[in-house]
């Protein structure tokens, strides 16, 4: 997905193993073959989320990779997600699990950045006193990174990749040091000024796992935001991202994110 | 084999530490530790239990069919009817209204989607909404906006 990255040439050891792996595969094949058949055409049944958990089947977290996407272009800055987010979650004043940046470009290259409160309240008419030929909002939250360092170096595993790619904090294995917060390439992360733990984007976990859509995505009135699910056959999202000129935030730090950008400007940081 | 005895010791020792090691360790790291990766696994079932505060896409519908179709009519078809109210949660519970629905007639509501800014598409409606209404000849030059100014005109369940 990442524009800049190039496919390595494999080395005679990765040849050699997954020579190995494909033909253990064949075997297992050979041998089981009705039972796989009977497997794979169970799965090819299954339909959206929703349709799931109406069925009352338990929520099963390896069954799921989430990614989210936002088209730039279709954002008008209202602060609708970011006030959903807040209501949702209980997020505290001033702390925001996801918010929304305005960017206004001269021509001569001079970018300004706002964010008053997050974009929550919205945003007022800004006079720059500069020549702005180019201007537009971008929402951002947690990318919910496939090479996260916010998981990498917590002390204490209590920030972690699901199975279903989001990632999440314990807040009982929490213990507020704060590395995370200072990791994050993103600025997606915060102390809680009452528990005392790292509080984040969980994308709505206990939405999404009952076949709801993210609070951000479901107040969005012109479908800036999206949200879709790689393992669910036929997803819109899934097939944006895989056909589009999408791009990711900070690709240089190589963290892999799971959150794309539709139409973004090359001054967004 | 006259050395039998400190091997002993020694064996002793080691069980010692690594029994007490087992025990520590039972106590120190949780249950489902480790049991998908370096973390507690069970923690996620404790993020499905948080709240749920928005109703789904279309909950509100069970009840306001007719106001829905009204509102799916008209242009603000794709905005969600707890943007401009509030959460579900304030509102209903279990199928039963518990209070009154927040309505706000304020223009600072209209004017977070519909105030002219340069950073919007351009193709989204939007207004100065100050310089409209002076226009409109609803207040003069320096006064305060008229609380519930925009929806003297325009209704924003059928627009």
């Amino acid at each position: 997905m990442n524009e800049y990255e190039k496919e390595e040439p494999a080395s005679r050891r990765d040849f050699l193993c997954g020579a190995a792996q494909q033909a253990a595969g064949a075997a297992i094949i050979l041998a089981f073959g009705e039972q796989l058949v009977a497997f794979s055409e169970a799965a090819a049944g299954e339909t959206a989320a929703t349709a799931e958990a109406s069925a009352g089947v338990p929520y099963d977290p390896l069954k799921h990779r989430y990614l989210y996407l936002i088209d730039v272009a279709k954002c008008i800055g209202c602060g609708a997600c970011v006030r959903a987010c807040a209501l949702e979650n209980d997020v505290p004043d001033n702390h925001f699990r996801t918010w929304v940046e305005r960017y206004m470009v001269s021509r001569t290259g001079e970018v300004t950045t706002d964010s008053p409160n997050g974009g929550k309240d919205g945003f007022e008419p800004l006079l720059t006193g500069q020549d702005i030929t180019k201007a537009f909002f971008v929402p951002k939250l947690c990318n919910h990174c496939s090479q996260s360092p916010c998981v990498q170096l917590c002390p204490v595993g209590a920030s972690y990749r699901s199975p279903d790619g989001l990632i999440l904090v314990d807040e009982k294995r929490c213990i507020g040091c704060g590395y995370c917060v200072q990791a994050c390439p993103y600025g997606s992360r915060f102390i809680h000024p009452e528990t005392h733990t790292a509080s984040k984007c969980t994308l709505c976990y206990h939405r999404i796992t009952k076949g709801m859509l993210p609070a951000c995505v479901q107040a969005c009135p012109t479908g800036a935001r999206r949200f879709g699910d790689t393992q669910r056959p036929g997803d819109e999202v899934t097939e944006i991202v895989a056909s589009s000129p999408v791009r990711i935030l900070k690709p240089e730090m190589n963290t892999e994110p799971n959150c794309y950008y539709l139409g973004l400007s090359q001054e967004v940081r | 084999m006259e050395h039998t005895k400190h091997l002993w010791r020694a064996f002793l020792i080691l069980l010692v530490l690594g029994v007490a090691g087992i025990f520590v360790r039972h106590f120190l790291i949780p249950e489902s530790f480790g049991e998908q990766g370096f973390y507690r696994y069970t923690s996620l079932g404790e993020f499905k239990e948080k709240p749920v505060i928005h109703g789904a896409v279309g909950s509100c519908t069970s009840c306001h069919q007719e106001i829905a179709d009204t509102k799916t009519a008209g242009k603000h078809a794709s905005v969600s009817c707890e943007v401009c109210h509030a959460p579900e949660s304030v509102h209903a519970a279990g199928g039963q209204k518990i209070a009154d629905m927040p309505t706000n007639p304020s223009h600072t509501l209209c004017a977070t989607c519909h105030q002219f800014l340069e950073a919007r598409p351009k193709e989204f409606p939007q207004v100065d909404v100050t310089q409209h209404l002076i226009d409109l000849g609803v207040m003069a030059k320096g006064e305060a906006i008229p609380d519930g100014a925009c929806i003297v005109c325009h209704q924003p369940h059928t627009l």
